[in-house]
């Protein structure tokens, strides 16, 4: 499995091609050096190792001996506007037909990128990071990769030296965006690869909402979805951030997910896992400055073979910061999740707080749930506490509903629904919760 | 603030840190080969199958990769250790067979008078080699063994051999591997069916020569329905260079049984104390690990039991104190292989003067394991801002039918407690002692009374000028 690349040599390929295409696309050169330093790591990295930690309980195998196959160029045309996008996204968008700030990637292309009249006048950009990297330049080059370097494997190598599309958000000092910025992610059919990067701004006492939408249909055939976020939270900013994840079946997704918050301000951050053959995802909070604070709530629920696997770092970098987190998980059939999560605290991060919380509901004798909380603390004023269950629904609360005239089935879909219901409270878009809430029902079948 | 800059195993020096002229009767030469594995089963003049087995674990030590995880292991010279010193050339059955010299260690240690006071049997290994056993004689009426596991070979070969490498195989990991290929002394217990032994057995081990390898090996057998209580406690001279201990320990406890492990491990401080220890329970059993780690340069140490019948109950209570320049990656494990198993581990952690201290731990509920549940609670304690600690808790849970649960704090000495206990009258120091003594107090009371009694001490003398 530790196949070297070159003998291959499609990630080489690729990596020339895509940079070809950036060049074309009158990128800067320091993004395209950036371009080639990745692609030299990548030569010298293996696919990762099942004997590393992060992966030893996720196996890539059979995605990595497709990966050759499958299309990273795609690119299905600009959309004119809402009406060209695809039906599922519009139905997410529910009402917002009016003008809303929105980037919808296609495949490998962001096909629709607007923005807000109101949002325009503000100063905050919304727009693809293609555009970004040819028109705000300035605002990238420190930000873009400072927190997701292409050494921390051969995923991110390759990304890294193919990325296109994604989203940039950006807001100036002191402004409030009112309306939420929506992001879609979308693939159509099968057989593809995208690698999206996704950079956020915002700068100092700015206050923003984004949420980041991944779909797709089940296609016959393998797809693959390659994400990096690098979200940034200036001084006393407040940034609420959801990705919610609904793909097809067919669908391989692998996501590093870097936020840095800065003094004062807070990260509310939202993580949905629904869909997806298998989900790796690497999602990392610094806490950077004193004060800073970090909110994480996520679940994820899985049936038939699903294979979900969360990675969460909480790093208090920094004196006088706080983190909390709460993952639930359910697992239904022969699903299997594993949630990894590690509070660090760094030697001088006195007057830490930090919570870690993971919840598991087994519906199932084939479903499996491992639960890896971890706790490295350097410092000694602090309080760093974790805590995780693992059971099945509990039964004096069947007995409660039953004994009200619920049928079992109906008893245990409430709880189920109940279960998910102190994260799905935290999206702020009505619209998309009642949506979420419908793939949860149909999911308890 | 006070002043005083006092170690953290200050009082080690002058209570075990003296050690002995070297008057062994043989000692190999440094380093590992096939030539000084088969040495060390000649000398022993052990039957075929354990020299061939021994000969086995070292191509399996020689291809297991070093772990990458727990402690920095980088340091060890394998060629430089002595894997084989024997001190003497008879294993006493008297005290006053035991040469001088060791009677002398042992004396300090207070060894005869433990035996004395309140044991039903004692052993005591020197370097390589047990130089003394001695077991009550009504329970060796009653049929229980307690020798070196060398001399069980020898008597008790049969017994021996159906056991032996069952529950730690020699494939399982290096160190066991290691432990497989030059294992030599430690203790064989076998509790006959319904046996009671009401007054634990206690084994005494010491490393004296320099650049030593200790690698003893000890299997327990408590038959259907009976009961034993073993206790081992650890400690080395304090030299320059470091020396290797690497224990295997295997447990089979049979239906209805009982058996409780106490380590007290206060190993000085250039010691890498890297042990494999497991244990097997069957129907209705009952297996307690309670782990005290105090010594060592780093300790990778994490008891571990199959409940493997139903019925079957897991206890594992971890003490770790790590002082200046130590590194305690303890914890436990527990596999639940079947139906209405239950397990509980309870891990408390200190960490003081740049210390490191962690519990590193495993709960698996394997598939048909149903209304299993298991509790682990870990605390920890890090008494000032160089000292570190680590909580790593793994569960991998393959049945719905379960109550799985864990939780872990970290957290400083109270100011409030420290307040209040000041606003008593009591001294900050004695004030922050008390405290940690209530800390490990559910696990201390666990223990028997003499060795609580020395627990405390040795957590309030590492406490010592420890107040900021």
């Amino acid at each position: 499995m530790t196949t070297l690349h070159t003998e291959v040599g499609f990630d080489v390929a690729w990596a020339a091609r895509a940079e070809a295409r950036a060049t074309e696309g009158r990128e800067p050169a320091w993004a395209l050096e950036r371009r080639r330093t990745a692609a030299a790591l990548m030569k010298n990295l293996s696919f990762p190792s099942r004997e590393d930690e992060l992966w030893r309980r996720t196996d890539f195998r059979t995605l990595e001996a497709e990966l050759p196959a499958l299309d990273p160029f795609a690119a299905p045309g600009r959309a004119r506007n809402l009406d060209d996008l695809p039906a599922p996204v519009l139905e997410r968008l529910g009402a917002e037909t009016g003008p809303v700030a929105l980037v919808v990637q296609r495949d490998s292309e962001v096909v629709l990128e607007q923005t807000h009249p109101e949002l325009e006048r503000q100063g905050v950009i919304v727009c693809s990071l293609d555009r970004a990297l040819r028109e705000h330049e300035g605002k990238l080059r420190e930000k873009f990769g400072a927190l997701l370097h292409p050494d921390f494997d051969w995923y991110t190598a390759f990304a890294t030296a193919t990325h296109r599309g994604g989203a940039f958000v950006y807001l100036p000092d002191g402004v409030e965006a009112k309306l939420p910025i929506r992001l879609f992610q979308w693939l159509d059919g099968a057989g593809k690869l995208a690698s999206p990067r996704t950079v956020v701004i915002l700068g100092r006492g700015a206050r923003a909402t984004v949420i980041e939408e991944l779909l797709s249909e089940t296609g016959e055939r393998t797809s693959f979805h390659l994400g990096g976020t690098e979200v940034f939270l200036g001084d006393e900013s407040r940034l609420v951030f959801g990705t919610l994840q609904d793909w097809g079946r067919n669908v391989y997704h692998y996501s590093n997910q870097r936020a840095q918050v800065g003094r004062g301000a807070e990260l509310q951050w939202i993580q949905t896992v629904l869909g997806a053959r298998m989900t790796k995802t690497n999602s990392y909070f610094d806490l950077a400055g004193p004060g800073a604070q970090a909110f994480v709530h996520g679940f994820m629920f899985g049936d038939q073979s699903q294979h979900f696997h969360l990675h969460t770092l909480q790093r208090h970098l920094v004196d006088h910061t706080t983190s909390d987190l709460l993952i639930k998980g359910a697992l239904k059939d022969r699903a299997r999740s594993i949630y990894q999560g590690l509070i660090q605290v760094s030697e001088g991060a006195q007057r830490t707080d930090a919570y870690q919380a993971n919840r598991n509901l087994l519906l199932s004798s084939k479903a499996r749930a491992d639960s890896i909380p971890g706790l490295e603390i350097l410092a000694n004023d602090v309080r760093c506490t974790h805590g995780a269950t693992i059971g099945q629904v509990d039964e004096e609360q069947m007995f409660y509903l039953m004994a009200r005239g619920l049928t079992r089935l109906q008893s245990q879909r409430l709880i189920v629904e109940g279960f998910f219901v102190p994260v799905l409270d935290r999206i702020p878009l009505e619209g998309v919760r009642d949506q979420l809430r419908q793939v949860i029902e149909r999911k308890i079948g | 603030m006070t002043t005083k800059t006092m170690d953290i195993r200050d009082g080690y020096a002058e209570k075990y840190g003296f050690h002995d002229a070297e008057q062994h009767v043989f000692k190999s030469r440094r380093g590992l080969d096939p030539e000084i594995v088969a040495q060390i089963s000649d000398m022993k003049g052990e039957p075929k199958w354990m020299r061939d087995y021994r000969l086995k674990a070292l191509e399996i030590f020689e291809k297991k990769p070093m772990p990458t995880w727990g402690g920095k292991l980088s340091d060890i010279d394998f060629q430089n250790i002595f894997y084989y010193v024997k001190p003497t050339s008879e294993e006493a059955k008297s005290w006053d067979d035991v040469p001088a010299d060791m009677k002398r260690t042992f004396d300090k240690l207070g060894i005869p008078e433990a035996e004395q006071k309140f044991l039903s049997g004692v052993g005591a290994q020197y370097d390589s080699e047990v130089v003394y056993h001695k077991i009550k004689e009504s329970l060796e009426k009653q049929g229980v063994i307690f020798l070196s596991c060398d001399q069980a070979l020898k008597e008790h070969e049969e017994l021996f051999k159906k056991y032996f490498g069952t529950v730690v195989p020699s494939t399982d990991n290096k160190f066991a591997a290691l432990n497989s290929a030059v294992w030599s002394g430690g203790s064989f217990i076998y509790v006959p069916k319904g046996v009671q032994v009401e007054v634990p057995l206690q084994a005494y081990f010491r490393i004296n020569t320099k650049d030593m390898g200790q690698f003893e090996r000890t299997l327990i057998i408590v038959d259907e329905g009976a009961w034993v209580h073993y206790v081992e406690g650890c400690t080395a001279p304090i030299y320059a260079s470091d020396s290797l201990h690497s224990a295997v320990v295997e447990i089979i406890v049979k239906p209805n049984a009982r058996c409780r492990y106490t380590t007290i491990q206060n190993w000085s401080n250039n010691v890498y104390n890297l042990v494999t220890k497991r244990a097997v329970a069957y129907r209705d059993a009952t297996m307690e690990w309670v782990d005290g780690n105090l010594g060592s340069k780093l300790t990778m140490k994490y008891p571990s039991v199959y409940l493997v019948e139903p019925g079957a109950k897991a206890e594992i209570l971890s003490i770790a104190f790590a002082g200046k320049g130590q590194h305690q990656d303890a914890g436990g494990k527990v596999v639940h292989a079947a139906p209405n198993t239950s397990s509980k581990i309870v891990s408390k952690s200190i960490s003081k003067d740049g210390g490191r201290a962690g519990y590193r731990g495993l709960v698996k509920v394997a598939k048909g394991a149903v209304d299993c549940r298991s509790n682990v609670n870990c605390d920890a304690l890090i008494l000032d801002e160089e000292s570190r600690s680590d909580t790593y808790p793994y569960m991998e849970i393959e049945e719905d039918r379960v109550t799985i649960g864990h939780e872990a704090t970290v957290s400083k000495i109270g100011d409030e407690q420290l307040f209040y206990l000041q606003s008593r009258g009591i001294g900050k120091e004695e004030a922050a002692a008390m405290i940690v003594s209530g800390f490990i107090e559910p696990i201390v009371k666990e223990l028997p009374m003499e060795y609580a009694v020395e627990m405390n001490r040795l957590i309030q003398l590492q406490m010592e000028g420890s107040v900021g």
